[in-house]
């Protein structure tokens, strides 16, 4: 009996370690690279999230020092979404269960129709999917054309923009994207499937774990 | 040791399926009308109302043991075809979310949806008929 018990454990173990082999593997780094010579030496400079401002569901103000010392979740969504948005926030809201109480965490959820979308529009649309605070996500507002560019190339790198034709009269991307203490992008995962976000909240640990 | 495999076996399988029954209380064509209508829900439905029924928070209405949907089919017809705006109470909770319309439909797509949202998750309803379906979608 004990014997099995040992067999057991050690199964156990074999499994845990075969599901989360990897930990020890660090996020790649995304995006455009740049080399800079430094002292005859060769530095890799990394694509980062440029500065910015907004406005969240309690009209403080967001910007890239609210993220200092955090990782992030960024996405890009509007209220009125008829397609993907409430399957890609019922998955936000698992990220967010997760990992709400550390303090090293935040979730950025942008709206890409923020003339709808206002500061009191998101406050009740925060609260109505059950966030009822803005300490960890902050759902922002502001001018389009800034949120605009923060999808395009020089920010996160997923479309966004206006399309009469699309369902809703918008187009975006589905994608959730990790980003980390120095606004250097860690990965995509397709924010409306389950198994890419299950990847995420398997990433989300390894990536805190780099600044242990 | 034993609550932990008991964990896992029920992780494994042990949780009964979400259609249980369905094919004692089916017959073979309406059986036909509730597949369809689970692949057209996941093609039209499931982005906002979710895979399990359940919707979202106080934002999207449940389907799911919904006294809104069960105490009329022929208007949850219309809703589907036609839309919805303003507020409504679904399990005394209010929704006030916009639904948009889905013009494309046919009633025989309806019909077949309605047969699978009305007998999953714990619904159990009659399955319209197709005469039923048209005459709930005469007045928008």
């Amino acid at each position: 009996m004990k014997l099995w018990k040992e067999a057991f454990v050690v199964g156990l173990l074999v499994l845990v370690v075969s599901c989360g082999g990897s930990g020890s593997k660090k996020l790649p780094i995304m995006g455009r690279q740049e080399f800079k010579e430094v002292n005859g030496k060769i530095d890799t400079i990394y694509h980062t999230i440029p500065n910015f401002q907004f406005v969240d569901q309690d009209s403080a103000i967001v910007n890239e020092k609210t993220f200092e010392d955090k990782i992030y979740v960024a996405d890009f969504f509007f209220g009125t979404c008829p397609t993907i948005c409430p399957v890609m926030k019922q998955q936000m809201l698992r990220i967010y269960d997760r990992f709400k109480d550390n303090p090293n965490f935040a979730i950025l959820s942008h709206t890409i129709d923020p003339e709808h979308d206002t500061v009191a529009y998101l406050k009740d649309y925060s609260e109505k999917i059950g966030v009822m605070d803005n300490k960890v996500w902050h759902f922002v507002t502001g001018n389009k054309d800034e949120i605009y560019e923060m999808g395009s190339a020089a920010g996160y790198m997923v479309p966004v923009g206006e399309d009469g034709a699309a369902p809703g009269g918008f187009i975006h991307s589905g994608a959730f994207i990790l980003v980390d203490k120095e606004r250097r992008i860690r990965g995509y995962y397709d924010g409306t499937k389950k198994l890419e976000v299950d990847a995420l909240m398997s990433d989300i640990p390894k990536l805190l774990a780099e600044y242990e | 040791m034993a609550l932990l495999i008991a964990c896992l076996l029920s992780a494994c399988g042990g949780a009964k399926s979400e259609n249980e029954g369905v094919q004692d209380r089916l017959n073979t064509k309406e059986l036909k009308y509730f597949t369809n209508g689970k692949r057209l829900y996941t093609q039209y439905c499931n982005n906002c109302h979710m895979d399990n029924g359940e919707g979202l928070g106080r934002l999207i209405p449940p389907l799911a043991e919904s006294d809104y949907l069960m105490e009329d089919l022929g208007r949850a017809a219309k809703i589907m075809k036609y839309g919805q705006k303003g507020p409504i109470a679904v399990n005394g909770t209010e929704y006030n979310q916009p639904m948009p319309a889905n013009p494309q439909l046919t009633p025989l797509e309806i019909l077949q949806i309605l047969a699978y949202v009305s007998n999953t998750w714990g619904n159990e309803a009659d399955i319209m008929t197709l005469p039923e379906v048209q005459e709930a979608l005469k007045e928008q």
